[in-house]
């Protein structure tokens, strides 16, 4: 059943490969959106027959690909990568069907942008770390050229850093993977055997650090966010929306699957130092973008801050956290698509994202006030106001790493309370006060350019309202999800934990024997 | 421009606009497209102040000094279709209208004004008072402790009726102007201000008067024998209200009159229409914005054509309806200062002229910050 999410997007490809040069770009459109919803209603079909209490793995498929190497294509999935392939899903036809319709080269961009779908559903369903490592790459290759063909002035420059640093990722995350299959001696890049090799804390913390290095460029946390950015700024409103929304997640998916999955004792004994990272990472982030005046850069910088929080909570490994992990993953790829999208349509509309020459857009006459509404609430929830779902994710981040890390956690509820800041500063400057001569004749805006704001906002809301919906995907067996195999964990599922002594969930650290 | 060859050229910032209306045209300039969209904008006002008149007349005889006038804006038509059409907000904005009165009355200026000060309209006010609330020893009594509350609310109801009289007037003008721009008689933005400039010249004389009947006796608020007339009691007060110094009101762009940023002294604000920003800067219910919405209901449709092929179509509609209201409103003022200039503008005596450059030359130190230059571009 996986592998016809990865087919039907390649039929998809291969429908547009048959078209002639001279297509219309809006029936490629209408090609690829078809098969991008072809997959994610497939999607929604596996996810109906998902079961989320049951253990391990879930519609597996396993078929020897090279032996005498250790590949396998090995597929399966779990409570932390079934919410995930639905986020994939929706974002990639929201992508696609934003797309404007006079596009040139059509056929290169969207298969470009199918390619992603593919490689990213891959990495997300990949039980084989070679596997997983392939997808991982593949999505980089239509990323870098989406930027540098369909991108903005120094989309050159933004396409070589992005390729520059995640080639240095994809290495150091091959180095980590290399080193646990030949260390744990397996030899086979099959996942769950892996989980289980025991190996010693020292040589998991030698594997732990370059596979940190690598997802961390990837997520991006500080000091390696700086391609992050410039890729935003130069990519077209489409491929900022897939980067923030879905790309970044595999460097967290990849972080909790393998970091914690393969090396829980090393990160166990890391955990405070990666908390103190993720501390750092979202003061960073948040005091950058309150320095910025490029739109897309405020949204950017928000990015690095609120990714900085899902390190946090992976890094306390509380059954709270890791459910948190999960849903930080969601809340921020919804919300930051939405703000690149509305971005996107403010940019497209006046021509410039500078906050020092935008103002008045409220105007309800002459500004953009349906989209500046969308903002204004895109904003709202990404500073966690309660009845969205950045609340409801931010609040399980902070109440499940609380108790651990209680410095590191208040120093990411200062980064939340800056998101209010640096987002109203943007929000009044841009939205506020007479429109400024340059914005003073604006075009109309089209449906086309409201409806899938509009259509994230309200899972934005739904998902606000009615968090059980986002968690019952992993909340059953959210614990298992990444230590299922490894080591005893002694502290979880402590009753008596204030939310309810008969659920999976607690605020105890899973701690191996070695940590503890 | 027979009389610019003989005077030296202005020196004025707005010395084109001087030239001019010396010249006999108008501060608007004179374009197919500007007599489209000012006779049109005229019609829809017309007929906006058709309906604004008669109910400002009404309440000013009907609603006086009723101090819960639930329904002054249904003309003594009340019923429950009309009812919930009211609360459907599917009427005219009689709340600008009021604005509008309101800010003659804070303004003043005028015989209007002055005669309201008076000890014989205080005396009608008073007889006035004790027959409407004749027997009402509660309200007689309240009257006794706060004797300047009640003349007050006279003073409001003869404002409500000398504004009503005023766009009774100004109605009958637009839409006659309409009329024949529709038999191809107007053709230019000159013949459009002729038309205004006759129109108050003929109506100048009109006494303004309020009555009101309590009882069975009819009441002079305003008698006739007070001389009021239509175009220095009423016109003049109205255009130095409302044209020219207007009220600043709050929206996305607030002022802090704390702070000097209204003027302390209210002869030199400068909020009228002239000077109105015509971009909504949001808020709800701010006056100008009410009349946009009222003539947008009666456009004539080869104006709202002209409307549809603008950039946002019909999304700033509003705004496109405001920039040519202010159009027209230039045309009006033209005619108004050409109306009451100290000789006609064709004179061929110079001292003449010069005394007309003088004259010009004052309006238009009062409209360097005003709209002038941007209606025209």
């Amino acid at each position: 059943m996986l592998s016809a999410l990865l087919l039907i997007p390649l039929v998809g490809i291969a429908a547009i490969g048959f078209l002639p040069g001279t297509i219309d770009p809006k029936i490629c459109r209408r090609i690829s959106l078809v098969a991008i919803l072809a997959t994610l209603i497939w999607t929604i079909w596996i996810g109906i027959g998902f079961d989320p209490t049951a253990p391990g793995m879930q519609f597996s498929e396993f078929v020897p690909w090279v032996p005498w190497m250790g590949f396998n294509y090995h597929l399966g999935v779990d409570g932390l990568s079934m919410p995930l392939l639905v986020l994939n899903g929706v974002l990639t036809a929201i992508s696609i069907a934003s797309t404007p319709g006079d596009l040139h080269r059509p056929r290169f961009y969207y298969t470009l942008m199918l390619l992603i779908n593919i490689g990213v559903t891959g990495a997300f369903v990949a039980q084989d770390l070679f596997l997983f490592f392939g997808f991982y790459e593949l999505e980089i290759v239509p990323l870098y050229f989406l930027i540098a063909i369909w991108g903005g002035k120094r989309r050159g420059y933004a396409a070589t850093k992005f390729l520059i640093y995640t080639a240095i990722s994809g290495f150091c995350i091959l180095a980590s993977f290399l080193g646990v299959v030949w260390l744990s001696g397996t030899g086979s890049f099959d996942y769950a055997p892996l989980r289980s090799a025991g190996l010693p804390l020292g040589t998991q913390i030698l594997l732990l650090v370059p596979l940190l290095v690598g997802f961390g460029i990837k997520i991006p946390f500080f000091p390696f966010h700086t391609w992050l950015p410039d890729a935003h700024v130069e990519a077209s409103t489409p491929v900022s929306m897939l980067l923030a929304g879905v790309l970044l997640k595999l460097g967290t998916y990849g972080l909790l699957r393998f970091g914690v999955g393969l090396f829980l004792d090393a990160w166990a004994y890391l955990a405070p130092w990666l908390a103190v990272w993720a501390a750092v990472s979202a003061l960073y982030g948040a005091s950058c973008a309150i320095a910025q005046t490029d739109m897309k850069k405020v949204v950017a910088y928000s990015s690095i801050a609120h990714m900085a929080f899902i390190l946090l909570a992976a890094a306390a490994t509380t059954q709270l956290s890791l459910l948190a992990a999960v849903c930080q993953m969601i809340a921020h790829g919804l919300i930051s698509a939405l703000l690149f999208f509305l971005v996107g349509v403010v940019y497209k509309k006046t021509g410039t994202r500078d906050v020092n020459v935008l103002r008045g857009l409220l105007n309800f006459s002459r500004g953009l006030p349906l989209i500046g509404s969308l903002i204004i609430l895109g904003v709202m929830a990404s500073a966690g106001l309660p009845g969205m779902v950045g609340f409801i994710a931010e609040f399980l981040v902070f109440r499940g790493s609380f108790s651990l890390f209680p410095v590191q956690t208040l120093l990411c509820m200062v980064g939340t309370g800056l998101t209010a800041v640096y987002f109203l500063l943007m929000v009044n400057k841009v939205f506020f006060g007479r429109l400024s001569e340059v914005t003073i004749d604006l075009p109309q805006v089209q449906w086309s350019d409201r409806i899938p704001a509009l259509i994230l906002s309200v899972v934005i809301f739904i998902l606000g309202i009615q968090p059980n919906w986002l968690v019952f995907w992993s909340e059953p067996r959210i614990v298992s999800l990444v230590t299922e195999f490894g080591q005893p964990q002694a502290g979880l599922l402590t009753p008596g934990n204030g939310m309810g002594d008969d659920r999976d969930l607690g605020f105890q650290p899973i701690k191996s024997e070695v940590t503890q | 421009m027979l009389s610019v060859d003989k005077l030296e050229p202005s020196k004025h910032p707005l010395a084109e606009y001087i030239h001019r209306i010396e010249a006999c045209l108008a501060l608007l300039e004179d374009t197919p497209v500007h007599v489209v969209e000012v006779v049109g904008i005229l019609k829809s006002y017309g007929i906006i102040l058709d309906a604004y008149s008669r109910n400002l007349i009404y309440i000013s005889e009907h609603q006086f000094l009723n101090l819960f006038p639930f329904f002054k804006y249904f003309n003594g038509k009340v019923t429950f279709d009309r009812l919930l059409k009211h609360w459907n907000h599917d009427r005219i904005n009689f709340e600008y209208a009021e604005y509008c009165m309101k800010s003659m009355l804070w303004h003043g200026g005028g015989g209007l004004d002055a005669y309201l000060d008076t000890p014989e309209f205080a005396q009608n006010a008073e007889a006035a008072i004790q027959a409407r609330w004749k027997g009402n020893l509660f309200m007689l009594g309240l009257h006794k402790l706060f004797p300047n509350f009640l003349p007050e609310q006279v003073r409001v109801m003869a404002y409500y009726s000398g504004l009503g009289q005023f766009w009774r007037v100004m109605s009958d003008m637009f839409l006659e102007l309409s009329d024949l721009y529709d038999r191809g008689e107007i053709q230019s933005i000159p013949q459009v201000v002729q038309h205004i400039q006759d129109g108050l010249v003929a109506a100048a004389g009109n006494p303004i008067v309020h009555q009101v009947k309590l009882g069975d006796r009819v009441y002079d608020i305003l008698p006739k024998s007070a001389g009021l007339t239509f175009l220095m009691d009423t016109a003049v007060p109205y255009v130095e209200a409302i044209f020219f110094r207007g009220t600043p009101f709050p929206g996305t762009i607030s002022y802090n009159a704390q702070a000097y940023q209204i003027p302390f002294d209210q002869s030199i604000f400068n909020y009228g229409a002239l000077y109105a920003d015509p971009l909504p800067i949001g808020g709800a219910g701010i006056p100008p914005t009410l009349l946009m919405q009222d003539m947008r209901h009666y456009l004539p449709e080869y104006l709202h054509e002209i409307y549809r092929q603008g950039k946002r179509q019909e999304d700033d509609i509003l705004v496109q309806i405001c920039q040519t209201f202010q159009k027209s409103m230039f045309c009006v003022t033209t005619a108004a200062i050409r109306g009451l200039a100290p000789h006609p503008m064709d004179t061929t005596d110079l001292a003449q002229q010069r005394e007309n450059r003088a004259y010009l030359e004052g309006w238009m130190n009062r409209f360097v910050s005003s709209r002038v230059v941007a209606v025209n571009s």
